[in-house]
């Protein structure tokens, strides 16, 4: 699975950093900046943070490696 | 010497200020930002959405009760834990544990029992072809919807609502004058809190509070009893003023536009979710978001000094014409950008799913339900601060067959 991040609906709130920290960060623009891949153990984080954005603007995929 | 920009200067201080004024709208054609006896107020779309999530601006609103004279009495001391003044590493660690609670997956179950509680007031009215919205709907629907997600008894609902209230007032300019009974009604909800907190670790129900519960018994130590207490009371201070207040805000806003009332009654599960957005972007309760600089820093050519205060209009950024076209109209078929009434940045108000959802199906119950709506004889507003709301909003209607 991998983490898919809409572009046109994000708006950097940069809640999803504070869910999983391993994978979202805010830039010094304050832009946010992500890993695509994660680490099984960090599930519920993952999960956490596509709750948590006011945009609903993260999806996990199952079409990556 | 440097070319100095043409800015206005703006009265927000004055119980006459109005957001949505010519004088509001002619500052913003001028420049992005006017000047205030507080702060700058940031006037324009593009420089709202940027500001709002500068990693300079913190929310800043831990001084509030000190600038009032109000020092280490109960509602400065929960105040000053609340996560809304929180900042940091404290802040991220609660806000990290609570926002799950606050899910929409967690809220969508709860849409037919938010109908059956809006349709049970329109019944008590809806013969009558007129009715008083403020007391007859908003406040029982948003004080009820709050309960029930902490599981509170909905009988007790009135007594919730002047606790709320009673808080609410240590958010006003008169805050010292009436801290006794704020401080009391700090010391009550406290009690209160406890006792539900008990009672959901003993047996836990289907409910946010019983969420809220267990994520501090099965994290040992992550969220201490002291801290669930504290996020009782700033649900029930924030969640029912809030809803309130936006309800009788929407409903003034789709009286003066019957075209979409109809919309949204003839089709209300395409439209629900516009029409909040909607009614949020021209009208929202939170008239202006305020944020204090942590650092000085530069945005375009103006200098912010640490410590000064930043507000960001949200009503006056949402009608930018600069990002909306034909701004000021509600338009449920336009494709819009996100409006900020519900803040931005990792303050983003954490209630705004249950908010979106419950102002949704109150739209959505009424538009189905009631045609012709007109805003009747003396209605009373609050004042344009801050926040803002109805006191009394008599409205009248036919009812739809």
């Amino acid at each position: 699975m991998k983490i898919v991040v809409d572009q046109e609906k994000c708006q950097n709130h940069g809640l999803c950093a504070i869910s999983a920290p391993a994978n979202f960060a805010l830039d010094t623009d304050g832009k946010l900046q992500y890993h695509e891949s994660f680490n099984e153990e960090n599930i519920d984080d993952i999960e956490d943070a596509v709750d948590s954005c006011p945009l609903q603007a993260i999806t996990l995929s199952r079409d990556a490696a | 010497m440097a070319r100095q920009p043409t800015t206005s200067y703006l009265d927000i201080t004055g119980e006459h200020f109005r957001m949505n004024s010519e004088e509001v709208r002619k500052a913003r054609t001028t420049h992005w930002y006017a000047r205030t006896e507080w702060g700058i107020a940031v006037l324009t779309y593009e420089d709202s959405s940027f500001l709002l999530k500068h990693p300079q601006l913190t929310q800043g609103s831990a001084k509030w009760p000190a600038q009032h004279g109000v020092v280490g009495g109960r509602f400065d001391t929960w105040w000053q834990k609340t996560l809304l003044v929180l900042e940091g590493d404290e802040h991220n660690r609660i806000r990290r544990l609570v926002n799950p609670a606050f899910s929409a997956r967690q809220i969508e179950p709860m849409h037919d029992r938010f109908r059956s509680l809006a349709d049970e007031l329109i019944d008590d009215w809806i013969d009558h072809g007129q009715t008083e919205f403020a007391s007859r709907f908003a406040a029982p629907y948003a004080t009820r919807i709050l309960c029930m997600m902490l599981g509170i008894a909905e009988h007790d609902w009135k007594k919730i609502h002047e606790l709320a209230a009673t808080i609410g007032l240590g958010l006003g300019v008169t805050i010292k004058q009436n801290i006794a009974s704020i401080d009391d009604a700090v010391v009550e909800l406290t009690r209160y809190a406890q006792s539900l907190v008990q009672s959901r670790r003993e047996s836990p129900r289907s409910d946010i509070l019983s969420t809220l519960v267990a994520t501090r018994d099965a994290d040992a130590g992550k969220l201490s009893d002291e801290e669930l207490v504290n996020l009782v009371i700033l649900l029930i201070f924030a969640g029912i003023d809030t809803t309130r207040n936006q309800l009788a805000l929407s409903i003034d806003s789709f009286s003066r536009q019957p075209d979409q009332w109809e919309k949204l009654a003839a089709d209300p599960d395409r439209y629900a979710t516009k029409a909040v957005e909607e009614a949020l972007r021209v009208n929202p309760i939170g008239r202006w978001i305020s944020r204090e600089a942590a650092e000085t820093f530069q945005h375009r050519e103006r200098t912010i000094e640490k410590g000064s205060t930043v507000h960001l209009f949200t009503l006056i950024s949402a009608t930018d014409p600069a990002e909306f076209g034909n701004p000021d109209r509600i338009d449920l078929d336009a494709e819009r950008s996100p409006h900020f009434a519900f803040g931005g940045g990792i303050h983003h108000c954490l209630g705004h799913f249950v908010a979106r959802a419950d102002i949704g199906v109150a739209l959505s119950a009424m538009a189905t339900r009631m045609t012709d709506l007109r805003i009747g004889e003396g209605a009373e507003w609050l004042p344009d601060s801050g926040n803002t709301g109805a006191v009394t909003l008599p409205i009248t209607f036919a009812q739809r067959h």
